[in-house]
């Protein structure tokens, strides 16, 4: 009985997804089906109703709406460009340097405005024509373009960790973001060097002289934007406020900044605020339909299950943790992050943590994998956005990707097994 | 006629929706202000916020349904052509009703029934529970109109993509 109800958990949710049936109604979809064997009609409706309500009940999902509108309204004014001129004058002069600079700016822009796809927009936008003056390939520029986007997501303050914080029970939010520095920084190094390696082989883009006054200028002018992380990840991990509160610092503060900059006019400011709210409740009924199936999932005993599967394949961690990547992997091809991220956290965060995983690697290990697969096809956000800012087809970009990839690749396994890569940092502040 | 009131609902919807969001930023900053310069944390802006980001989120999801800006995985629709498409698009359209119908509407009505009967009141503002979870049956009917709308677009003209 329990099998058959698992059998249509699975392939009810797949079917749906295949026919191309939106992802949060086949979340909720599959659950229904599920529940519908389960327990009688009525009584099924209504949790499910009521499991949508509660998972979005949360002043730790608050976060989200709020550093997505901070992110908004940084992408309408001039942040992306100074923070562009600030890396450009910071690693420019390497060979290969307008790739240093795009992964740079998207690193530091990524981080501000929390979202892959904005860093791959906004910084995309304006470097992809820069690079092409410079005799670099339209489609080597988009495939770092989208390789170093996804960086933005591990280095803090991130939404999708603040989303695992919640799917893993409550982990500390401040302990996440700081675990997120070395490996975020590790897959932009690593990015760096497979550009720097392949503009020396192909003779493209030899670098500007470096000059310590432009340096000095331009960390002027992008000061006032890295301010911002330094107040929003200093208060969380200091314990002066919490994320929530943050990410409200965060708006008022953008929005105090553009006004400064007088980068923004009220017709653009309520659109940043009706993009926001779109993407806000796409986000977060994403987060209610997953939080009922996980609780469907937890109802039928599904992860108390796949732990003792796991275990009894091989109680070996190496082998445990590359299948659980393999899978990680295999799922970020075909699923956004945020649903991926509440289904299988509490799938996989026991048998890691029998095997003596702390949780805090195992989100940012997770969150690697998952970024991966914002970059590949058939469902990549990024490799989308990445390829319609450039002007190319997908098929155009694989082929340069393929080194990047496996630069973050060789990025994951380090993460994944160098735990003192992701904890050494939360550790030193006393996480 | 109908697609006047799609047009029209999505206005409405747009400003509910801004003037929801202002007003939570507000709040949260109000929190923030009263914490750290006035120094006596305000009790009612933590729930105030949760309940606000509930409506937000359910009526937030119409809006993106009537925007069809919903994620989802569009690869099947791209390979086909024509009326096999409209086919899908329908069939696509008749999965969101049944979802929003039964959970939505229903589940969520006999929610807001159950909570009212039982008088379920929230810790700080004293404000019974069901009219923070009134929010999903509304969302419900929100979402059946502008699906069934779709699905009557689509069986008049099938080829045109939404």
């Amino acid at each position: 009985m329990e099998q058959v109800e698992i059998l249509v958990l699975v392939l009810s949710f797949l079917i749906l997804l295949t026919l191309g049936v939106p992802v949060a109604f086949s979340l909720g979809l599959s659950g229904l089906f599920t529940l519908i064997i389960a327990m009688d009609t009525l009584t099924a409706l209504t949790t499910l109703a009521q499991r949508i309500g509660t998972a979005v009940d949360s002043f730790t999902l608050l976060a989200i709406p709020f550093f997505i509108l901070a992110g908004q309204l940084m992408n309408q004014g001039g942040i992306a460009r100074r923070l562009i001129d600030f890396a450009k004058a910071l690693v420019g002069s390497f060979p290969g340097g307008l790739a240093f600079v795009n992964i740079l700016a998207c690193m530091l822009f990524g981080a501000i405005a929390g979202s892959a796809v904005a860093s791959a927009s906004a910084i995309g936008g304006s470097m992809v024509e820069r690079m092409e003056n410079e005799g670099y390939p339209r489609p080597f520029s988009a495939a770092v373009n989208i390789t170093a986007s996804t960086t933005g997501l591990i280095i803090p303050p991130s939404n999708i960790l603040i989303v695992y914080a919640l799917a893993s029970g409550g982990l500390s939010i401040g302990a996440l973001f700081l675990a997120g520095y070395v490996p975020g920084i590790i897959m932009g190094a690593s990015l760096m060097v497979v550009a720097g390696w392949l503009s020396k082989k192909y003779e493209i883009g030899h670098g500007e002289k470096f000059n310590f006054k432009t340096l000095w200028v331009t960390f002027w002018g992008a000061m006032p934007s890295l301010t911002l992380l330094i107040i929003v990840i200093g208060g969380i991990v200091i314990g002066f406020f919490t994320a929530t509160e943050a990410s409200a610092v965060a708006v008022f503060y953008t929005l105090v900044l553009i006004l400064i900059y007088k980068e923004i006019n009220f017709k653009r400011l309520v659109k940043a605020i009706l993009e926001t709210v779109n993407t806000t409740a796409i986000v977060l009924f994403l987060v209610g339909t997953s939080m009922a199936l996980s609780w469907v999932m937890s109802y039928e005993y599904i992860p108390q299950n796949f732990t003792q599967f796991m275990l009894g394949i091989s109680d070996h961690p190496i082998i445990i943790l590359l299948l659980i990547n393999a899978i990680l992997l295999f799922i970020g091809i075909f699923m956004d992050m945020t649903p991926a991220v509440l289904i299988f956290t509490p799938i996989f965060l026991p048998v890691v943590v029998e095997l003596g995983m702390d949780p805090v690697h195992f989100g940012i290990v997770m969150v690697t994998n998952l970024c991966i697969g914002l970059c590949t096809p058939p469902v990549g956000t990024v490799l989308f956005v990445g390829c319609g800012i450039a002007g190319i087809k997908i098929e155009q970009v694989l082929k340069p990707l393929l080194p990047f990839f496996i630069a973050l690749l060789i990025s994951l396994l380090a993460i994944t097994f160098v735990p003192e890569l992701s904890l050494w940092l939360p550790r030193l502040f006393g996480f | 006629m109908i697609d006047k009131a799609h047009r029209y609902l999505i206005r409405g919807l747009e400003v509910v929706l801004i003037t929801l969001m202002v007003i939570i930023v507000i709040v949260v900053c109000w929190q923030v202000f009263s914490r750290f310069i006035l120094e006596f944390p305000s009790s009612y802006t933590d729930e105030l916020s949760r309940f606000l980001l509930i409506w937000i989120t359910m009526l937030g999801a119409s809006y993106a349904s009537g925007r069809n800006s919903h994620l989802a995985i569009d690869i099947l629709q791209g390979k086909l052509k024509g009326k096999s498409r409209g086919k899908l698009q329908i069939l696509i359209q008749l999965f969101i009703l049944i979802f929003s119908i039964s959970v939505l509407v229903v589940g969520g009505s006999y929610l807001v029934w159950i909570t009212f009967s039982l008088r379920q009141i929230s810790a700080a503002l004293g404000l019974p529970m069901g009219w923070v979870y009134i929010s999903i049956p509304v969302s419900g009917i929100l979402v059946s109109f502008f699906s069934l709308n779709s699905i009557r677009g689509l069986i008049s003209k099938p080829s045109k993509p939404h």
